[in-house]
C-alpha cells in the first residue's frame, strides 16, 4: 500500500496501531504529506451528513399499485405448478413411457416392438402374410375369386395338441 | 380474537412482523415510511430520475419476496437500502457493458490521475450554507463515474468499512482503497472550482 492510501486508511480508522505510529512520524516531518491529509479530512468533513435529500415524484396510491401489482402478478406466476391437481402426478411416468414407445416407433421404422411384419405378396397372388416372432406365428391370408381374404396356412409353435 | 393492527402507530420491527405473516397493508406502510430513502439512494447513484423510480419499486418487490430471509441484524431501512443498492450496481455494470468508456473514464480505472492533482490549500467547504453545500456535492458526485461515485456513497452515507465495499462492489479492498482515494481528490478539486467560480 502507498503512503496516499495509508493516509486516507488513518483517516478511516483502518489502520492497525503499528502502522498508525508509522504514519504519524512520517507525518511530523513530510509537510506535503501532512497537507494532503488536510484536504482528505476537508472533503470527508464536507461529504458527511450530506447525502442528497429527494422526495418521490410519485403519490403514494401510485408508486405503491405497481408494487402491488409486480408482487401480484410474481406470486401468480410462483403459484401456477401449485394449481395442478394432485393425482396428476401419477400420469407422468405414463407420459414418460408413451414417449419412450413413440420414440422406439420412430427408430424401428413403423415396425411393432414385438418383431411382428405384415408382408404383402405380389399382387397378382392376392395375399397377405402376418409373421409375429413375439408370437412365434405366421399366418397367410389369401384372396378367393370373390375377393374375400381369409387365413390358409398359420404355424404356430408350443400351441397346446388338443384336436390330436 | 387478536385486535387489528394499527399500522400507522406501529414500530417498523412490528410491521416487519406482520408483513413476514402475509399482511400487504403492513407492508404497503413500511413503504410509505421509507419510499422517499429508498429512491433517494437509487437516485443518487443513477443520477436518473426515471431509473431511481423502476429500481426503488423493483427493490420493493424483491424485499416482500424475501422478507423471511430478514432475520433483524440490522434495521429494516438498511437491509433495503442494501438491495436498492445491489439493483443499481446490476443495472450500472449492464450499462457499462453497453457503452464505449472515454479516454477519461479509463484513466480514472486505471489510478494515478489523482496523484497528478495539486493539493488544495484551503476548505473548499468553508463558510458555505449547508443547503448550498449539499447542492455542489451534488452537482460534483455528478460527475463522478459510477465506480467512483458508489464507493463514495457505501462509505460516507452507508458508512460501509473497505471490507464490505469490496464485497458488494465485487472487487478487491486495494480497489475500494483506490477508488475512494480518487473520488475523495476529484470531489476537492470541483468543489474547489465551484467554489472559485460563485467568487468571480
Amino acid at each position: 500500500m502507498n503512503t496516499e492510501l495509508k493516509l486516507q486508511a488513518l483517516l478511516d480508522g483502518e489502520l492497525e496501531t503499528r502502522e498508525v505510529r508509522e504514519l504519524e512520524a512520517l507525518l511530523a516531518k513530510d509537510t506535503q504529506q501532512a497537507a494532503l491529509l488536510q484536504e482528505l479530512k476537508w472533503t470527508k468533513a464536507a461529504v458527511a451528513g450530506n447525502d442528497v435529500a429527494l422526495s418521490l415524484p410519485e403519490t403514494r396510491d401510485f408508486y405503491w399499485s405497481k408494487i402491488a401489482r409486480e408482487i401480484e402478478t410474481a406470486e401468480k406466476n410462483a403459484a401456477v405448478p401449485a394449481e395442478r391437481p394432485w393425482w396428476i402426478q401419477y400420469f407422468y411416468p405414463a407420459t414418460g413411457l408413451a414417449a419412450m414407445v413413440a420414440l422406439m416407433f420412430v427408430i424401428s421404422g413403423g415396425r411393432d416392438t414385438d418383431g411382428a411384419n405384415t408382408e404383402s405378396v405380389p399382387e397378382d397372388v392376392n395375399a397377405v402374410s402376418f409373421r409375429s416372432d413375439a408370437q412365434e406365428m405366421s399366418v397367410v391370408y389369401v384372396a378367393d375369386e370373390q375377393g374375400k381374404i381369409s387365413p390358409v396356412g398359420q404355424e404356430a409353435k408350443n400351441e397346446p395338441e388338443t384336436d390330436k | 380474537m387478536p385486535t387489528p393492527m394499527d399500522h400507522k402507530s406501529a414500530t417498523d420491527v412490528e410491521l416487519v412482523a406482520a408483513s413476514q405473516a402475509g399482511d400487504m397493508l403492513a407492508f404497503e406502510e413500511l413503504v410509505a415510511r421509507h419510499r422517499d430513502k429508498i429512491y433517494a439512494r437509487a437516485f443518487s447513484m443513477m443520477r436518473n430520475e426515471e431509473e431511481a423510480i423502476d429500481l426503488s419499486q423493483e427493490a420493493w418487490v424483491k424485499a416482500w419476496q424475501r422478507l423471511k430471509q430478514f432475520q433483524g441484524d440490522s434495521s429494516f431501512a438498511t437491509w433495503m437500502t442494501r438491495i436498492v443498492i445491489n439493483l443499481c450496481l446490476d443495472q450500472l455494470r449492464r450499462q457499462k457493458r453497453t457503452r464505449a468508456e472515454s479516454i477519461e473514464q479509463l484513466d480514472e480505472e486505471l489510478g494515478g490521475v489523482e496523484r497528478q492533482m495539486p493539493v488544495i490549500a484551503t476548505n473548499p467547504s468553508e463558510g458555505l450554507e449547508r443547503s448550498e453545500l449539499r447542492k455542489r456535492i451534488d452537482k460534483a458526485m455528478n460527475q463522478l463515474s459510477y465506480e467512483h461515485r458508489t464507493v463514495l456513497i457505501l462509505h460516507e452515507f452507508e458508512e460501509m468499512e473497505y471490507k464490505q465495499i469490496a464485497k458488494v462492489m465485487n472487487c478487491s479492498i486495494g480497489t475500494v482503497m483506490s477508488r475512494l482515494f480518487y473520488a475523495r481528490r476529484r470531489l476537492a478539486s470541483l468543489l474547489q472550482s465551484l467554489k472559485k467560480e460563485q467568487q468571480s
